[in-house]
């Protein structure tokens, strides 16, 4: 069973199926259909419960922590008040910036270090993290079973299965699952309508293609092949979480790489980079053209940081071409009530 | 003599084992799936124009082939029997399953 996500995304696979004939721009458009695990499967009833459990701050131990503090649809699904680095629990300050949720669903790993694959296996861990929602499971279930309304919804949304850990993850993960890209006009470009996009962001396009080498990470419709590296913004030993995914086996090609993040919407999720230290997307896109922040000394610096020697106005071209990524806001009711 | 020549290159075969060709391309490994004896070589290849790497967790076979560049060759013998994958570091969506007999 496949679920379709609403209308636009009906549209731009029909579209994208009668261009493929002509020119291969259907690599640039999202899928219709969203990836889905076979034990858990879309549903209205999981969505709909996974869409209140996500807004509900009752999950966080100081009960003004949602899911959507850090990861809110009014900024592109990352921090609600812009930071480098997510602010959770009392003001905690956590190690790396917030990661987008947008198309999660169609990634094969989760978070900037990959240590979750799937959805499910990612959607408890910010609710048990001291520097996120600060919520022990084992204190969070029984409060959740103590709320008859949701214990209702559960049972709608997985009859039998009761109110537990996994029925918990699998809803908010169906949630997450329906946080799609909408229609951009870099969409409308791609589906044909040649004046979609500014005649500079199709020079940022082809640069984008070709001589600053973006596409080699950012590929495909979602603008990331889900690769990680380590890009260069610290030289010197790294640290902590700045380890990335080194922190989830010590193999040499994972120390300090963070995997590669969405482009789309990216104008609604500054600031960027695992570590939120660049405010713009031009001081990313000359990061990321240019060699990385740090030319020396970066231990596994990726071999793909190559200094594309690219000009300001070249720069300026891909920027255009960022910015036409950005679609409108999916439609959403952000729920204000919640089951009692 | 024609029959001399298979001969020894059956004779060399048994000896040192097959060679079986992995590319590395269009970030996906190709082929994606492999049966191979024990005491054959992967010889992986990168088509790519960037680094790929491929590496097994497999206790039998462990191997990890670093960094390796464009044009590069890297060959792997297959030390024991079994099913286990193998994947690129760089590249997580990238898969090989190699089924040694």
């Amino acid at each position: 069973m496949i679920l379709r996500l609403g209308l636009s995304g009906i549209i731009v696979a029909m579209m994208a199926s009668s261009l493929v004939a002509t020119e291969d721009m259907s690599k640039w458009l999202r899928p219709a259909e969203v990836p889905q695990p076979a034990d858990n499967k879309l549903t209205p009833e999981k969505i709909e419960l996974g869409k209140l459990l996500y807004f509900d701050v009752r999950l966080s131990s100081s009960e003004k922590v949602s899911c959507a503090t850090c990861h809110h649809p009014k900024q592109g699904w990352s921090d609600l008040v812009p930071t480098p680095k997510a602010v959770g629990h009392e003001g905690a300050v956590g190690p790396r910036n917030s990661p987008v949720v947008l198309n999660t669903a169609y990634q094969n790993t989760q978070f900037w270090d990959g240590r979750a694959k799937t959805l499910e296996e990612q959607a408890l861990g910010p609710i048990e993290a001291d520097v996120e929602m600060n919520m022990p499971l084992d204190v969070l279930i029984p409060k959740l079973n103590g709320i008859k309304g949701y214990v209702a919804l559960f049972e709608k949304a997985y009859p039998g299965e009761g109110l537990t850990e996994a029925t918990l993850a699998k809803a908010i993960a169906s949630f997450e699952r329906t946080v799609v890209s909408t229609i951009s006009p870099f969409d409308k470009y791609a589906m044909g309508k040649k004046d979609a996009i500014s005649k500079k962001a199709q020079k940022g396009f082809e640069l984008f293609k070709g001589k600053a080498h973006c596409i080699d990470c950012h590929d495909g419709f979602n603008f990331s092949d889900g690769s990680f590296h380590n890009i260069g913004l610290k030289d010197g030993e790294l640290q902590g979480k700045e380890l990335g995914r080194y922190l989830t086996k010590r193999r040499a090609a994972w120390y300090g790489v963070m995997k590669t993040p969405t482009l789309r919407d990216a104008t609604k999720s500054a600031p960027y980079f695992h570590d939120g230290s660049a405010g713009t997307l031009h001081e990313v896109a000359h990061i990321c053209g240019n060699g990385g922040r740090y030319k020396h000394n970066v231990k596994n610096k990726s071999t793909f940081m190559i200094d594309r020697e690219l000009t300001k106005q070249e720069i300026s071209d891909i920027v255009s071409f960022v910015e036409s990524l950005t679609g409108p806001d999916m439609k959403l009711d952000i729920p204000t009530k919640f089951p009692q | 003599m024609k029959k001399i020549i298979v001969a020894g290159l059956i004779l060399s075969s048994a000896l040192f084992g097959a060679e079986h060709v992995i590319d590395q391309k269009g970030k996906t490994f190709i082929p994606h799936a492999i049966t191979v004896a024990v005491g054959d070589t992967l010889v992986f290849k990168n088509s790519d124009p960037f680094a790929h790497n491929a590496f097994t967790d497999n206790a039998a076979n462990e191997f990890d082939t670093g960094m390796q560049a464009p044009g590069n060759d890297i060959s792997i013998k297959v030390k024991a029997a079994g099913v286990f994958n193998v994947e690129c570091a760089i590249h997580p969506n990238m898969l090989l399953t190699v089924t040694a007999k």
